[in-house]
This record gives C-alpha cells, sequence and structure tokens, in this order.
C-alpha cells in the first residue's frame, strides 16, 4: 500500500515537473523563433564620406555625455574628417566569432605599448599607440572569466551578449563587453542590438560599454559593427 | 590580616576591583568593537589597495619625469605657438592664416596654460607630499589595522571578565592585563606613529582636493586636449614643415622643442595614463580611508586605552583593608575586615 502510495506521488510529481518545466522553460530556438548564429562575423571596413560613417568603427564618449550628443574623445589618428569616429579594418580572421574566443597574442603588446591582437580587427592608432579587440576567457581587466561571444536573431533584430570583447591599448586592458563580466551594465552600457538580413546575411550590430577603472574610467565605447555573418560548419 | 569574606570568596572580589575589572573590560571590549564602529574592516583594505596602488609612482624620479614631461610638452607648444607658426606663416606677423590652417592646433593652444598650470601644480603638490606617503606606506598594511583593536580588544576583555568570574584569577591576570597595557601604549612607539601618523594626515590633506572623481575627469579632459594638441602638431604641423621642404634633422635643429615633443609622445602617452588611472581608480579608496577618523589620533587610539587598563589594573590589585559588612544573614550588620586585595 505504502509502496503503491509513493509510486503515485513519484509518478504525480513527474508529471507535475515535466508540464511546469515545459511551461516555464526558456522558449527554445525552435519554438521561439529565435536562432543562435554562430560562426564569424566578418566585418565591413570603416569608412567615412564626408559626415557620414558606415562599416565598422568605434567611439568614446566622455564620462557623463550621452550617446545622442557626447562629448565624444577625439582620436587624432582618426583618418575621418569627424575625429571622434575611430575606423576598423578587419583582422586575420576576418571579423569575431561568437562561439569561441580569439584571445589576445602573447606578448598583447609591442614595446611602445601598442596593441598586437590582429584576429578580429587590425591594430588602429589612437593617440599615436595602436588598440585592439580581442576576446578571451578570461577578461584580462577584471580577471574574471566570460563566456565566448554569443548572437541569436529573432524576426531580423540581433541580440546577444559580448560579455568577453576587450580592447587592448598603451600596455592597458579596457573591457568594452556588454554585459559587463559581472553580469552588471553600469552607466550607459546598453544591450548589444542590432539587425539581420537572413537572406544577405548582413548585419548590424551596436552596443555601448561603460570603461570601468583605468585612465578612461568612466568613459563609455560606443561600438558598431557591420559586415556578412558566416555560418560555422 | 586576611579574612575572607562572602565577597572575595567566590562572587568576583571587592567592590573597587570589581569596578576596576568592569572598567578593563569595558575598555577591552570598546577597542574590539571600534574597528566595527569605525568600519574599519571595509575601509582599511581600501587603503592597503591605495598605498600599493600608488607604490609604482611614487618615486622620486618618476614624479620628475612627469614634471619634465610638462616642461616639454610646454616648450614644444610654445614653439609650435612662436617660431613654427611664424615659419609656416612665411615670417608674417599675421597669425589668422595659421589658426585657421591648423584650428585643433589653436583650440589648444589656448587651453594650454590652464592645464599646463593645473597639472604642475597637482604633481607639485604629489611630489611635496612623496615623504609623507612614504611614512605611511612604511606602516604596517592598512589591512591589518584593525586587527591591532581587536585582538588586544578580545583579550583584555577575556582576562577581565575571567578575573571576574573567578576571583581566583586576579593575580596572574592582573599582570597580563597590564602587559597587554604596555604593548598598547608601546605599539605606536615601535611602528613610529606618532611621526607617521601626522604624515600620513598631511598627505590625506594634500590629496583631498586630487583624489575626487571631478578632479580625475578634469584630468581625463586634459589627457584628451593633449592628445588632440600633439595629434595636430603630429599629423599636421610637423608634415607641413616637411611638405616646406625641411628635412626631420633639418626639423630637430631648427624647432628641437617640436622634434623632442614628437619624438617623445608616445613615452608620454605610456607614462602619463596609468597615472592618471591609478588616481582614478582610487577615488573611492582614498574616500574610504578619509572617512576614518584623522590619521594623528591613531597613536592615541592605542595609547589612551593602554592607560587606562595599567591603571585600572593597578587601582584593582591595591590591598586596602577595610571595615565592611558581610551581609550574609538576617541579623544585625556585623563589622568585619574585608580584604580588597589579592591574599
Amino acid at each position: 500500500m505504502i509502496r503503491r502510495l509513493l509510486a503515485g506521488t513519484a509518478l504525480l510529481s513527474f508529471l507535475a515537473l515535466g508540464v511546469g518545466g515545459l511551461a516555464s522553460a526558456p522558449a527554445g530556438a525552435a519554438s521561439s523563433g529565435r536562432h543562435a548564429l554562430v560562426g564569424t562575423f566578418n566585418l565591413q571596413p570603416g569608412a567615412c564620406f564626408g559626415s557620414a560613417v558606415t562599416g565598422t568603427y568605434f567611439r568614446m564618449i566622455f564620462p557623463n555625455g550621452s550617446v545622442a550628443n557626447g562629448k565624444f574623445f577625439d582620436n587624432p589618428d582618426s583618418t575621418c574628417p569627424n575625429k571622434a569616429y575611430t575606423l576598423a579594418v578587419p583582422g586575420a580572421q576576418g571579423g569575431f566569432v561568437t562561439g569561441k574566443y580569439q584571445p589576445n597574442p602573447v606578448p598583447a603588446f609591442n614595446a611602445q605599448g601598442g596593441a598586437l591582437a590582429d584576429g578580429i580587427v587590425q591594430p588602429q592608432s589612437f593617440t599615436a599607440i595602436d588598440f585592439s579587440i580581442a576576446t578571451n576567457q578570461k577578461d584580462p581587466q577584471t580577471g574574471l572569466a566570460v563566456p565566448p561571444p554569443a548572437i541569436s536573431v529573432k524576426n531580423g533584430k540581433l541580440s546577444g551578449q559580448v560579455e568577453a570583447w576587450s580592447a587592448s591599448w598603451n600596455k592597458l586592458y579596457f573591457n568594452q563587453g556588454s554585459p559587463k563580466p559581472n553580469g552588471t551594465t553600469p552607466g550607459l552600457t546598453a544591450p548589444l542590438s542590432g539587425s539581420y538580413n537572413a537572406k544577405t546575411h548582413a548585419f548590424v550590430i551596436t552596443w555601448t560599454s561603460q570603461i570601468v577603472g583605468g585612465p578612461f574610467n568612466g568613459f563609455t565605447g560606443l561600438w558598431h559593427l557591420a559586415g556578412t555573418f558566416h555560418p560555422a560548419r | 590580616m586576611t579574612i575572607e569574606t562572602a565577597e572575595n570568596k567566590g562572587s568576583g572580589g571587592a567592590p573597587t576591583r570589581r569596578w576596576a575589572l568592569v572598567g578593563i573590560a569595558v575598555i577591552g571590549v570598546a577597542l574590539a568593537v571600534m574597528p566595527l564602529a569605525f568600519n574599519m574592516f571595509g575601509r582599511t583594505p581600501k587603503g592597503a589597495v591605495m598605498i600599493a596602488g600608488f607604490k609604482p609612482y611614487m618615486i622620486s624620479a618618476r614624479l620628475s619625469g612627469y614634471q619634465s614631461e610638462l616642461r616639454e610638452i610646454d616648450a614644444g607648444v610654445r614653439q609650435t605657438d612662436t617660431t613654427v607658426a611664424a615659419y609656416l606663416g612665411g615670417g608674417s606677423p599675421d597669425r589668422a592664416t595659421f589658426e585657421a590652417d591648423y584650428p585643433n592646433f589653436t583650440s589648444f593652444d589656448q587651453q594650454w596654460p590652464a592645464i599646463d598650470s593645473k597639472m604642475t601644480g597637482l604633481m607639485n603638490e604629489v611630489q611635496a607630499n612623496l615623504g609623507n606617503y612614504l611614512a605611511v606606506a612604511a606602516l604596517p598594511s592598512f589591512r591589518l589595522f584593525p586587527w591591532f583593536f581587536v585582538i588586544p580588544g578580545l583579550l583584555i576583555a577575556a582576562f577581565a571578565i575571567a578575573a571576574l568570574v573567578r576571583s581566583s584569577q586576579w593575580r596572574a591576570n592582573r599582570w597580563v592585563l597590564v602587559a597587554l597595557g604596555v604593548g598598547l601604549i608601546a605599539a605606536p612607539g615601535v611602528f613610529q606613529m606618532f611621526q607617521r601618523a601626522p604624515d600620513g594626515g598631511r598627505m590625506m590633506s594634500a590629496f583631498e582636493n586630487i583624489e575626487t572623481s571631478q578632479n580625475v575627469q578634469q584630468i581625463q579632459g586634459y589627457f584628451g586636449s593633449m592628445a588632440v594638441g600633439q595629434g595636430a602638431i603630429r599629423l599636421e604641423i610637423v608634415p607641413a614643415i616637411e611638405g616646406s621642404g625641411l628635412d626631420a634633422s633639418q626639423i630637430s635643429a631648427r624647432f628641437p622643442a617640436v622634434a623632442s615633443l614628437d619624438a617623445n609622445w608616445v613615452h608620454i602617452v605610456n607614462d602619463m595614463t596609468p597615472m592618471i588611472g591609478a588616481m582614478s581608480d582610487n577615488v573611492a579608496n582614498y574616500q574610504a580611508i578619509a572617512s576614518l577618523p584623522p590619521f594623528p589620533l591613531f597613536p592615541w587610539f592605542f595609547v589612551l586605552p593602554g592607560l587606562l587598563v595599567i591603571g585600572l589594573s593597578v587601582a584593582g590589585g591595591v590591598t586596602r583593608p577595610r571595615l565592611g559588612f558581610s551581609g550574609a544573614s538576617d541579623g544585625p550588620p556585623i563589622a568585619i575586615p574585608v580584604n580588597q586585595g589579592v591574599s
């Protein structure tokens, strides 16, 4: 009798958990229409046409500034008329990869402090010193473990996380992820968003990430990535 | 003559001793609790981080290096503003063309005197406090500070309470308490706190206007302006001089300050930005330490409790017969000698 009761209770619990689990589980790829984009986001080089800027670029907002109105940090080495835009050139791997890390080389800097990472983008001069991007398993600024970039699409809208996005410059590291490695979104840090054309695989991704610590503490990096997605095989 | 009474036999000793022991126990508890009251466990580790964070920069040669870098920028800007502007203007005193051709430099040129004054003043202030910083850095780690109160405080309280509970322990505990009191008095001397703590106080006062978010943001902005100004010299003005027919060696000979700034700019950025980072990273750490009681008071936080503990231990140990009442029966009080000391 007791065995039957226990067995019945277990069966009911199993069913209840199963139904409840289905009801509360995060929407899966199939049911929600959201698809993970795993592969390489090949970057389109940044370019300036007068005041218009296209492709992949980076801007840095001063503390207490805003995305809409700045004030933006002028990089004298920018090739744009508007020096607030630092243009990116695709790196040796064509762009950034989701589901994998593209870590800093060893050493990460040359003797002058110029960044040497060249997988995602080619190092670009920023106030006379090269800066670059990498994604590392352990964020070099905070020392925290971070997941590799993950981006998904639903109805042409992109979302995801780039916690591991790390800028290197002048022998210093600046986490530029969203969210930050501890999961927070301080200041102007805003989630990754963008658009994706399933036919052409063209994408545009933007996010902002406030720098926490170091000489640019309180500044916010504004990232604009454009290009074409190539799924992993 | 020693006569055992109900009071000193099993209930914790005579009134004077009891009062003294209660006082010692209170001092011990107060010492142990003081770090909590001042949130030292939260704040002093930040002080340790601040001291460590400044360490690479608080070196006389490095601080002097910052001063010479500022002079180097100043010389480069002044030379560009005068002889280079005249050269590129074909010797014309009219600067309008130069300013129109090089708006980024012109903008920086107008900002530079204020930037130079602020940055030089800041570096003077920091350099003037190098000795004070070194004095503080020579103290035991800030992380240990709370324990310097908690451990003796708990020991003092424990020995006093033990003697309260069992008066037979008073003889031994009394000397331990005296020793702890002496230790408290000696600690500031051992660590030279009477000299170093006031130095630390002076450093904290000097850094009051340096270690603020507002000041750090201003310096960050100055760095941005310097980068733009130097960028104008490096990427616009020097190429224009080269375009006029001078090669690098001729530029160095004719405009040495400009050439020197151009050549050393990367080194200047290498040197300055980590210092700005250290200043920025330690704003919260400084504020945490600044909210502690003033540094010069700290030696007295050891000495005064130490004196009180010794004094009370001595007072509590005085043997002074007096007449008292047994108070042990319902009958009329009987006067008997009462021992207040250790028999």
